[in-house]
Formats: structure tokens, sequence, C-alpha cells
């Protein structure tokens, strides 16, 4: 598919603003730190110095955390959007990110050591979201209009929501407290020594895209005619909910669900770029997401002195009505 | 290039069309024609094994549909769809290109070759001042010239077309229907296309597959084909 010379500028300004963005957010917060700081908490650690300490163990993860939630959530949403042939798809609203906070529900819950350590909960978050991925591709061979499909995923949602509740009725206080701080949703709950295997993964996610931009381009014209221009469509479509479910896991093991960012960023995207080129729309998802995600947290700790609004909140608050402006849009 | 041998089509237990033997032939336009139901589409999707058939077996080239690979098949046979996707954001020219992915490498780089048959398509169907437009933005004639030329693009020995004219003006049509037929000569393809509109498709002198609506079997009437009898078989 082409690229434009525009296309490729704008690429180029979204590619230099995530890391622009990722410094503002490393300076933003409630304690003032000094660029030298930075580079001595970097290069010169020095455990003893409560600031080189915030860095390395804060505010770096922070940062990283908000790239990886923002970039990972919105390739997410883009590969279902693709996939199902809906822009108004997305892992939250399929119910992908619900089958996570069921999982993680459950093993925060029984009590049982293993299940409630780091380990278990990703594991969880991450098989969670892939059988919910699998439960929706199954739905989605029975019903052929777009509107179905997302009354479905919503009804997962509703539906592991009830079982949820029921677990927490039932739960003791200290489990109660920790899966709540979980669904609250924060990009603080992780450590540094967490961000290899992260980091690693979602680079792997990202990969794995790239290499899916050919068969993501004829699926753009449906399935039907993508099968008719050689696409193995079976194959496709289990790749794509493989990689979906990676970063669903993922970012919701670590941050707790996080809405509408899967569903808003692409579109986003799209009215921005004005293709369906999967090589633009892939790098401007994960460039533009991992911005959007930055600038609601480094607002969440402007605003922090005076109110403290989770994560989860703030990105429903910006990202509900930009969905209903899509849907009017749409209807027009 | 395409044979049936003692084929039977139709949807889960339901026979429509039970075609004894017939050869369609390279270099040739069939104009499929048929009364509503009678499964003028359910055997183009047949000829592409996105139906499978109630028995027998369709030969393309000498080989049986079903042993053909996804990407074998995609450089064989193109399908023209009666529906067009809803896409947003789709340009004219990438969704023609589309056509070359059977032939482009793993990450869709399209060669100075698959440029230059994309550019061959869109002159051919003249729609060369479409270019650049967005696909959600055309018109359903202009809609049924592009996924032509995307079929043309595919750059295969059988092109299918279902019902490619429904929305096409007058002239349009008939210029179509003359430009398909040239093409099938001159670059020895085997075209054949399902329509609704008998007068026009006789004035294109060419070869008729009818569905006789009281036997059900499909028979092939060569060129010049009478008005009167593919009445009396197709649609008395």
């Amino acid at each position: 598919m082409s690229l434009t010379k525009k296309q490729l500028y704008f690429l180029i300004i979204a590619g230099i603003l995530l890391p622009v963005l990722c410094v503002v957010h490393l300076f933003s917060g409630q304690i003032s730190i000094e660029f030298q700081d930075f580079s001595n908490s970097l290069f010169h650690y020095n455990n003893q110095d409560t600031n080189q300490i915030i860095v390395r163990e804060l505010r770096i993860p922070r940062m990283l955390m908000a790239v990886i939630a923002g970039g990972g959530l919105s390739l997410a949403g883009l590969l279902m959007q693709t996939l199902f042939n809906n822009p108004l798809a997305g892992p939250f609203v399929l119910g992908i990110n619900s089958g996570s906070s069921l999982f993680v529900a459950f093993s925060i819950m029984t009590g049982i050591p293993f299940l409630s350590s780091d380990f278990g909960i990703i594991s969880s978050a991450l098989i969670g979201a892939f059988s919910f991925g699998v439960l929706i591709m199954f739905f989605s061979l029975f019903v052929r209009s777009h509107v179905s499909l997302l009354l479905i995923g919503l009804m997962l949602g509703s539906f592991t929501g009830a079982i949820v509740f029921i677990l927490q009725a039932a739960s003791s206080s200290e489990e109660l407290k920790s899966f709540t701080m979980w669904a609250m949703g924060s990009l603080q709950n992780t450590e540094l020594s967490q961000l290899p295997i992260i980091s690693s993964l979602f680079i792997l996610g990202i990969i794995g895209s790239i290499l899916l931009i050919k068969p993501l381009n004829t699926l753009t014209i449906g399935e039907e005619e993508a099968k008719l221009l050689g696409t193995n469509y079976k194959t496709i479509r289990l790749v794509i909910i493989v990689i979906t479910a990676l970063f669903t896991g993922l970012v919701t093991a670590f941050c707790g669900p996080i809405a509408f960012v899967g569903l808003a960023v692409p579109n986003l995207v799209r009215i921005i770029f004005k293709t369906q080129n999967h090589f633009v729309l892939i790098f401007a998802s994960v460039f533009i997401g991992g911005a959007f995600i930055l600038i609601c947290d480094i607002l969440i700790q402007i605003l922090e002195s005076s109110i403290h609004i989770p994560i989860n909140a703030f990105t429903s608050l910006v990202g509900a009505p930009f969905v209903v402006l899509i849907v009017l849009k749409r209807l027009a | 290039m395409i044979e049936f041998k003692k084929t039977v089509i139709g949807h889960k237990k339901s026979p429509l069309i039970s075609i004894d033997f017939l050869e369609l032939k390279a270099g040739e336009l069939y104009i499929l024609i048929g009364k509503n139901g009678s499964g003028k589409s359910t055997l183009l999707n047949s000829i592409i094994g996105f139906n499978s058939l109630l028995s027998g077996e369709v030969l393309v080239e000498g080989k049986n549909i079903t042993s053909f690979s996804k990407s074998e098949l995609s450089k064989t046979v193109s399908f023209v769809r009666s529906t067009f996707p809803q896409t947003d954001y789709l340009k004219v020219d990438d969704f023609i290109a589309l056509g070359r992915s059977p032939y482009t490498n793993a990450l869709g780089r399209l060669s100075l070759l698959d440029k230059d048959i994309i550019n061959n398509s869109i002159q051919t169907l003249k729609i060369a001042h479409l270019k650049g437009k967005f696909t959600s933005d055309l018109s359903d004639g202009e809609r049924q010239l592009v996924s032509i030329a995307k079929a043309l693009t595919q750059d295969t020995s059988i092109i299918l077309l279902d019902e490619p004219t429904a929305f096409l003006d007058y002239s349009n049509k008939s210029h179509l229907h003359q430009l398909l037929k040239r093409i099938a000569h001159e670059t020895n393809k085997c075209i054949i296309l399902s329509s609704h509109d008998l007068d026009l498709s006789l004035d294109t002198n060419c070869s008729f597959l009818a569905i006789n609506n009281s036997t059900k079997e499909l028979h092939l009437v060569e060129a010049p084909a009478e008005k009167s009898a593919l009445l009396n078989m197709a649609f008395s």
C-alpha cells in the first residue's frame, strides 16, 4: 500500500513526540529532581541517594509502563478492529480485558500463594485474555453484524463482572484490598526488576504485528476478499488473537484494566493518517497510544496534589466521549 | 480450462445445479444466466472452492480445485463479488494494488512490474480519474469498475464476476461486456460473468451458460445464441 510524504512526516513527528513526552513524564511528579540525579541514577547509581532511588525505582518503571500500556493496548485494538473488520472493536469492548480480570480475581482470591504471586497473576491474565479472545472469535463465526459482536463482548464483561463481585463478597479483606488496588489500574505497581521481561514481551508483540502487515492489509477488505488474495485466514486469525492476548494480558496484569485506549487510539490514528496501510497504522498506534497514556499520566501527576485519579478512570473520561464522537460521525 | 465432471452444486443437502460433463475454454467469455435463486452465485463460489461440491469434481487446468493451495488458487482464479467492502480511508490505488498480494513478498512490497500491471488495469478500465479517491466516496458503478480492475491486477487465467454490471449505466454495461470479451480473447483467459440483462448479453455475441429451471441442469449455448432458446431454457 502507498505511503505518502505527508504520512511519513506525521509518522516521524509522532516518533519524535513519544520520546519527548517520555522525558517530560520523567521530570513531572511531586518531587522535583535535577537532571544530574537522572544521569547519576542511570550511570553512577548510588542506592543511598533518595532522588536517585525515586528515579530508578519509581519514575523509570512508571514511564515505561505508560508507553507499554498505551502502545500495547492501541496495537491490540488495531489488530482486533482489522480482524473483525469493525472500527468499534477493541480489547475492552470485546471483553478480552474482562477475561484477564476474571482469571486474576480467581488467582488472587483463591488464597493459594503460588497463584497470587507475580508470576501467577501474569500467567492468569495472559491465559484469561487468550481464552476470552478465542471465545469472542468463536462467537464472531455466528454473528455477521458489527453491533452484535460488541454486544456479546459487553455481555461477557457484565457476566464476568458479576462473578468477580461474588468472588469479592466471599474473599478476605486482605485479598479484597489487593484485588481492588489492582482493578483501579495503576502504572506504579511495576518494579524495575520486572521491566526486562515486560519490555521483551512488548517488543515481541510489535515484531509479530510487523510480520503481519501484508495479511492485515488484505483483511481491510474483509475475510472473504482476503482469502481470494491467498491470505491464510485461519492461521492469521489465530496469530492475531495470540498477539492481542499477549498485549492485553500483559498490560492488564501489571496496570489493571484500562478502558477505551485500544478502541479510541487506532480510530484517532486512521483519522489523522487517512490510510489502511498497516505499516503506518501499527507504528502510529504504538507512538500515539504511548503518547496518550503519557499525557494522561502527566496530567494525573499535576492534579495529584488536589485529587487522585486512577489511570483507568482518566482514560475512560477522555476515551468514552471520543468513542461517542466516532459513532456520531459514522452515523452522519 | 475448467472442467465439470458429474458435478452437483448446492447448499447442504439441497442440490441446485447438476452438470454431467462440461468444458469451458480459455480465450472465451461466458455469460451465466438463470432465474433468481437458481444458483448462479453458488456455481461461481464452487469454482473458487468457497462452496464445497455435493458430488463430482471441478478441474481447473486439469487439476482438482480442492487440491489447490490457497496461494496457487489466488494466482489462478480471481473473483469479483457483487458486494463491495465498506472500508474507511482505503484509496482506490491501494485497493487495486491489493490484487498483487498473491505475488508480492512477505512485506507486500510492489515491484516495478507490479506497478506496471496495476497501471495497465487502471488504463484498461479507464478509471485513472478515480486514483487518489477513497473507495467510500465512489458510486456503486465506480466501485464495480474498481473491483474489476483489482481482479485484472490479480493476473489470473480465470476471472469470475458475480453480476458485475448491476449498477452500471447502459453505455458502461455494453462497453464492459465488449471489454471482457476482448480481454478473454487477447490474453487467453476464461471469463465467466453472471447477468440478469439478457438483451445486452445477447448483443455481446458470446457463449452462454444457462441454468435450466426445470431440470436443474447447466447448459452451454455456443454463440450465436438465440433469445427464444435461452428464454425457454432458463426462464420458462
